[in-house]
């Protein structure tokens, strides 16, 4: 077939797929960033002396993990529009993988926080932290430069399970693919060029993270 | 709403199978693929570490739906057409088997070598080393990995709604469409996959619990 | 000069589950007192001294914080009578502690260390927390080591930042844990050396420990406990050189079979070490 007529179609299409990239980047950040406090929180509620608090974190893991990421974004489209309340795609698949990550990320942060010796929250409370104070000033900033390696992986799995919002029509990365893809009639090509992106995107995060703890465990 | 319910269950009940049908096949074609994957990683290590690198790369950086489109929409380009069924199916089992050869490798890394070296040194063969000494602790360490593995292919063949396949995702989308009722069908959606995972969680803690070798000594 | 002890316990009990650990204590802190428990391990006494802070929580019996009730609103002593955190924070605020384990926070430097406690609890502004924390680092010898991190330091030098930390926020009490347990033999004196320089000061301390003939020399009153209870109190030249029970005889038998002068000196505190008294003997 003719390769240089797709090669120019996909040129011009290359301002669409950068477009594309970007709103997958945008939102899987957005869903990391979301979930990183909310799997805290998570955390948090798991660990509490109330049984009704750390009952539904325990459920609320369970069932973001133990569901297809694809069904939990249609839950979060359809569910609320028959409830009379319209959500546009970008917004429904932001909630759904914010909450999504929220799960996984509350799994490894909680690995990081209970690394933290006691002694140390001992020490807070003496000197008369808060609770507050303590979780953030403390252990935080401990917990994500533990679990660094875990959260870029996350964040690498958070950008490949983005790819079903193109169901509900998000264009990102994936639907341009298949804008792509039905304007050239060259589905192979196109969806392997998507594909390449994504794998762009991939190895570049691994590289960043590897390079960082790196960096960071050779600071001591 | 309840009735309503009752007069889905069989259509769920066939989807279940679809889906069930799907993951398992792609499941235990991919554990097979991945474990000969492996071995010949391990065979022939020199000529085949770049090519497995790069296989496990593709395939790991990748969305798994990129990866079914392809195989689904870009194949018949080159000569290859399958039925949405049988796509998924190769599409999944290629994708799983990345995935399991990286836990082989890594359950076959966990044995420590100086295990296998006084094996060698008090002279017992390769076969033997290899049946009493590594596979009994390779697969107790495999084997939680290997059943969160398989939970992620029965999640991922949701995917496959997307190409048609009448799994259980299609098949609750195409009653919410039809019958304009959102919550019921999708709780119900929510709770069968929620409870087809939980059954492989399950199924493997009681497998390990049960097989004497497969029980973690330390 | 006050009479109101700046710590009371009175009737003191802790128990964990079936096991009763603190079975009535009494005991008055004055200002300006030195006051060293002693003991075997598991005789209560770092439950008693973490009761006095609330790190640990008593379920019998009152401790009073300079007139103050610790930790319970009213006489009832379950969870529903716990005052507030807020409450709680604010009673112990003249109270300050010294851990075992040094407890410092290893993603923060030493200065960090040192001023976060007043900037988050006492709302010190960052710069005048930090003026402090020098000040504190330079009372301890340690003001060259501020921008340091922690597990750069050894366990000596730990120990005397969390000693700067304790002493940052200005405390009127200092409560220490076996400050030099976890210490190497070589790195103990340069603690020890700094905590009597702070007792010389007049601060009031309650410190647990088992360093003995260190205990003899500084404190104003020692307490041996047993089985979370005291068996007997006193100055120290009573109860090491005088003792009265049997039982405290049988714990201090190892120090006195090796020799080991621990009465105090009459004319106050000099420094010197169990080899050189040894020597002396």
């Amino acid at each position: 077939m003719n390769d240089p007529d797709f090669l120019a179609h996909a040129a011009s299409y290359l301002p669409q797929l950068l477009q594309g990239a970007l709103t997958t980047l945008w939102l899987s950040a957005l869903a990391v960033v979301c979930g990183f406090f909310a799997g805290i929180f998570i955390y948090t509620m798991s660990v509490s002396q109330s049984r009704l608090l750390s009952t539904a974190a325990r459920v609320h893991v369970s069932m973001f993990r133990g569901t297809p990421v694809l069904v939990q974004l249609l839950v979060f489209y359809y569910v609320p529009s028959a409830l009379g309340l319209d959500l546009p795609g970008a917004v429904a698949a932001a909630i759904a993988l914010s909450l999504n990550t929220a799960a996984y990320q509350s799994q490894i942060l909680g690995v990081g926080f209970r690394s933290i010796p006691r002694g140390q929250i001992e020490a807070a409370v003496t000197f008369n932290l808060t609770r507050r104070q303590t979780l953030w000033y403390i252990e935080v900033p401990q917990v994500v430069r533990t679990t660094l390696p875990a959260l870029v992986s996350e964040m690498i799995d958070v950008i490949k399970a983005s790819a079903v919002v193109s169901v509900i029509s998000v264009t990102d990365l994936m639907r341009v693919g298949q804008q792509l893809s039905s304007s050239t009639y060259r589905p192979l090509e196109a969806y392997s060029l998507a594909a390449c992106f994504y794998l762009g995107i991939t190895t570049l995060l691994s590289i960043t993270g590897h390079v960082y703890s790196r960096y960071a465990t050779r600071r001591g | 709403m309840m009735n309503n319910l009752i007069t889905i269950l069989p259509s769920y009940g066939a989807a279940v199978l679809v889906t069930l049908e799907v993951s398992v096949l792609a499941a235990l074609l991919g554990i097979a693929g991945g474990f000969v994957i492996n071995a010949l990683r391990l065979r022939f290590t020199r000529s085949l570490a770049l090519p497995y690198g790069f296989f496990v790369w593709l395939i790991r950086g990748t969305p798994y739906l990129s990866q079914l489109v392809v195989i689904y929409f870009g194949l018949p380009a080159l000569g290859v057409t399958m039925s949405a069924v049988q796509a998924t199916i190769v599409s999944l089992a290629l994708y799983s088997s990345a995935y399991f050869a990286e836990i082989f490798r890594a359950a076959w890394n966990s044995v420590p070598h100086g295990q296998l070296e006084a094996a060698q040194v008090f002279g017992i063969s390769r076969w033997a080393r290899f049946r009493v000494i590594e596979l009994p602790q390779a697969a107790a360490f495999a084997l939680p990995l290997l059943a969160n593995q398989v939970i992620l292919v029965i999640k991922e063949s949701s995917v496959a709604s997307i190409i048609t396949v009448p799994e259980l995702t299609m098949t609750a989308s195409g009653i919410v469409s039809a019958t304009y009722t959102y919550i019921g069908p999708y709780a119900l959606l929510i709770v069968a996959y929620w409870l087809l995972t939980q059954a492989v969680s399950l199924l493997a803690q009681q497998v390990s619990a049960r097989i004497p070798f497969l029980r973690k000594t330390s | 000069m006050s009479a109101l002890p700046i710590i009371q316990l009175r009737a003191v009990g802790k128990s964990y589950g079936a096991n009763r650990v603190l079975k009535g204590i009494d005991l008055d802190v004055m200002r300006g007192e030195i006051v060293t428990l002693i003991g075997p391990s598991g005789s209560g006494k770092t439950t008693a001294l973490r009761c006095m802070n609330f790190l640990e929580a008593y379920d019998e019996g009152e401790i009073w914080i300079k007139g103050q009730l610790l930790g319970y609103r009213s006489t009832g002593r379950t969870l529903r009578d716990r005052d507030s955190e807020a409450t709680i924070a604010e009673i112990r605020r003249p109270v300050s502690m010294v851990f075992q384990q040094f407890n410092l926070w290893p993603h923060m430097s030493v200065l960090d260390n040192v001023a976060t406690p007043l900037v988050l609890a006492k709302k010190v502004p960052k710069s005048e927390a930090r003026r402090k924390a020098l000040a504190a680092l330079t009372r301890v010898g340690l003001e060259h080591k501020a921008d340091v991190y922690p597990t750069r330091l050894s366990g000596g030098q730990q120990q005397r930042v969390g000693i700067a930390r304790a002493l940052a926020i200005e405390p009127e009490v200092m409560l220490l844990d076996e400050p030099t347990s976890a210490l190497d033999p070589e790195l103990v004196e340069e603690v020890l050396t700094v905590i009597r320089s702070l007792a010389q000061e007049g601060m009031t301390m309650v410190m647990v420990t088992h360093e003995m003939s260190f205990a003899a020399k500084i404190s104003d009153k020692v307490v041996f406990m047993e089985a979370g209870r005291i068996v007997e109190a006193g100055p120290p030249a009573q109860l090491f050189g005088n003792t009265r029970t049997t039982r405290l005889q049988q714990f201090l038998k190892p120090w006195f079979d090796r020799s080991l002068s621990i009465a105090a000196p009459a004319d106050g505190m000099t420094a010197s070490t169990p080899q050189v008294e040894a020597a002396q003997a």
